[in-house]
């Protein structure tokens, strides 16, 4: 049992503030992910809630029980670390059974443990090996076997992937969620990837600035994600944006006009300023597949990437009458001309898109989501406010 | 092919006293480098003499003591500087730097009359504590170097794991620090044993009287000899430990004076 509470936790450094009032919870049991930029706080606030980084304001608490001030070899939190941070002088079995010493546990029982967990990760043949003699992906696992080996409250990860190439962090991260559900302890993640967020997370807090954007699960984030940033930074290849305008229950955009539902038109009503469409490659569907409701319109394509499964089509798509508007950092604005915009589509690969093709795309204004270009909030649905407190 | 010569050149005087020390002391003047016979009086001299084994006690206790306790303060004063962010962090090593450059005999004057004073000439803690404060600044630029180098996620793993602060110094951060640690050690050592100018004005008698110190107050057996054969003979009792002390820790040393440089 150990749920984590976060009450308006900040992190102030001197000149800089690297965490601003971050307030959720942590369920017990739950995999939770803190997902951002470099720079955004995350390993901040991680390391606020393992206790190796004061807390500037606000409140942490294990299970009701105020944590601020409590020393971090106390807390019964395990923590891997980016570098795995191995003791380079044990071997194998010296490193798993440190925490374990620490703790005073008879002999026999350390023993006892260090074969259970060196088991589960497939340790046994390393015990006696120094961490110089190990691969990165053994050094990893020795690094989440220390962790695992103490049965801790709470287990912390930051970026315990980023070391290892691609094909083993794919294995790596699936090894984790198992793992984790086994074991079913209430484990925080860090990452910059959000496709290891989207993959592992029960859970999700977007960060960005020191600033907690949204928490939910990777669905939420996808499909309804609070404002521009994160709707940009959740899913891959990123969701297309274009300048938009509302006009008489229709959103205009440079490739055509789409009739929103009347819940949104409502919304939209007074809404003065500038807006953004967001919509997901996913969504715009090739008009040869879909026959309905929407928006129709052609493009050419411009680069297709084949990817077996997939196909990315990428699109340029002029935006005459909507050059004036400027687009915020976050939609991804395309240094250079700000005439033309690139869109990506997922298409169907049995639709043989060649490059140089025109293909008629086809968007329904049910998958479009609008944003207010200046404050980046996404304007579609009703009540997001209520996601904040989360 | 120059370094070859430079070993030779610095070793020519090491040889010399060696085959002195070696001659019985009718030959002392037949200018051979090979002694004709081989006699090892000079050397039972030596160690019949109190003053001399007197000494050496001396020399053994004042250095090794001196060495621990300048690698232990230095090690946390290093520490300290490497990890912790604290006003004044640079003007503390500019200071030891600052004490490490300056040239003891103009302090020994002083000191002498302090230590009188108040009661440490004379004594083994008059002569430990200068070694210390001339060799710490030494120990501490050394050891925090290669605290340095040591990744911080370490101190911070162990941290978690359990460790107060103290024992993930002990139990990661000091093995971790070992090659420092010798390479500190072994210069301290060197520094407290070779010392001549602190040994000769701060001591009297046996009580505190330091080998290199001691030799200077050698006698022949009567007043027309020159006491050449047992200088010889404790100039290379004095040098066998330093050479022993450094030929067994060599790798470490040499692993410790490089660390620094590579990263590895």
């Amino acid at each position: 049992m150990a749920e984590i509470e976060l009450r308006g936790v900040s992190k102030r450094f001197p000149g800089t503030t690297a965490v601003n009032a971050a307030s959720f919870t942590i369920r017990d049991g739950e995999f939770f992910i803190l997902v951002g930029p470099s720079g955004c706080g995350k390993s901040t606030l991680l390391n606020m809630i393992v206790g190796l980084e004061s807390v500037s304001e606000g409140e942490i608490r294990l299970d009701g029980e105020l944590i601020n001030d409590v020393d971090p070899k106390d807390r019964n939190m395990a923590m891997v670390f980016q570098s795995y941070a191995i003791y380079p002088h044990m071997t194998v079995r010296e490193n798993l059974a440190f925490p374990l010493k620490l703790a005073k546990l008879p002999k026999a029982r350390i023993n006892e443990r260090i074969a259970r967990t060196a088991a589960m990760l497939e340790l046994e043949d390393l015990l006696d090996r120094k961490p110089g003699a190990l691969s990165g992906g053994q050094r990893q696992r020795v690094a989440m076997g220390r962790a695992m080996v103490r049965q801790p409250r709470v287990f912390l990860l930051d970026e315990p992937l980023s070391n290892l190439d691609a094909k083993l962090r794919v294995q790596m991260r699936t090894e984790i969620a198992r793992l984790q559900r086994r074991l079913a302890i209430t484990t925080v993640y860090v990452t910059h990837d959000q496709t290891e967020a989207m993959t592992l997370g029960h859970r999700i807090a977007v960060l960005r600035d020191g600033e907690v954007q949204q928490v939910g699960t990777p669905r939420d984030l996808y499909e309804r994600p609070r404002n521009l940033f994160v709707a940009g930074f959740i899913g891959s290849p990123a969701m297309n944006f274009l300048p938009a305008r509302y006009a008489g229950g229709c959103l205009e955009l440079p490739v055509g006009r789409l009739a929103l539902p009347p819940n949104v038109q409502e919304r939209l009503a007074d809404v003065a300023h500038p807006l953004l469409a967001g919509f997901r490659p996913d969504h715009l569907r090739s008009k040869a597949g879909v026959e309905g409701a929407g928006l129709g319109f052609d493009s050419r394509a411009e680069v297709v990437e084949w990817l077996g499964a997939d196909v990315f089509v990428y699109l340029d798509v002029d935006l005459d009458g909507f050059a004036g508007t400027n687009l915020p950092e976050e939609a991804g604005a395309a240094a250079g001309d700000e005439r033309r915009r690139s869109l990506v589509a997922r298409l169907d690969p049995a639709a043989h898109v060649n490059e140089g093709d025109v293909v008629r795309l086809c968007l329904e204004a049910r998958h479009v989501l609008v944003f207010d270009a200046r404050t980046g909030e996404n304007l579609t649905f009703a009540g997001h406010a209520a996601h904040r407190d989360q | 092919m120059g370094s070859v010569a430079v070993v030779i050149y610095a070793l020519i005087p090491v040889v010399w006293i060696v085959s002195l020390s070696l001659k019985p002391a009718t030959d002392l003047g037949d200018r051979r480098l090979i002694p004709r016979v081989l006699s090892l009086e000079h050397y039972h001299a030596v160690f019949r003499d109190p003053q001399f084994s007197a000494a050496l006690w001396n020399s053994a206790g004042i250095a090794g003591l001196s060495t621990v306790a300048a690698v232990l303060l230095g090690m946390l004063a290093a520490y300290a500087i490497a990890r912790l962010e604290f006003p004044g962090r640079r003007v503390i090593l500019a200071a030891a730097l600052s004490i490490a450059m300056f040239p003891p005999v103009s302090i020994i004057g002083p000191l002498f009359d302090v230590w009188r004073s108040i009661g440490l000439y004379d004594t083994w803690a008059g002569l430990i504590l200068p070694y210390m404060t001339f060799t710490l600044p030494l120990a501490i630029w050394t050891l925090s170097a290669f605290f340095r180098e040591i990744p911080w996620e370490l101190d911070k793993a162990a941290r978690v794991d359990g460790a107060t602060p103290l024992q993930a110094f002990v139990h990661v951060i000091a093995p971790l620090a070992a090659p420092g640690v010798f390479t500190a050690a072994i210069l301290v050592f060197i520094f407290a044993w070779n010392d001549f100018l602190f040994a000769i004005s701060l001591t009297s008698t046996n009580d505190a009287r330091t080998v290199p110190a001691a030799i200077a107050f050698f006698t022949g057996s009567s007043r027309f000899e020159q006491p050449t054969g047992s200088i010889a003979a404790a100039s290379v009792v004095v040098t066998v430990p330093i050479i022993v002390m450094v030929l067994a820790f060599q790798r470490r040393i040499v692993a410790g004076l490089t660390a620094g440089a590579v990263k590895g």
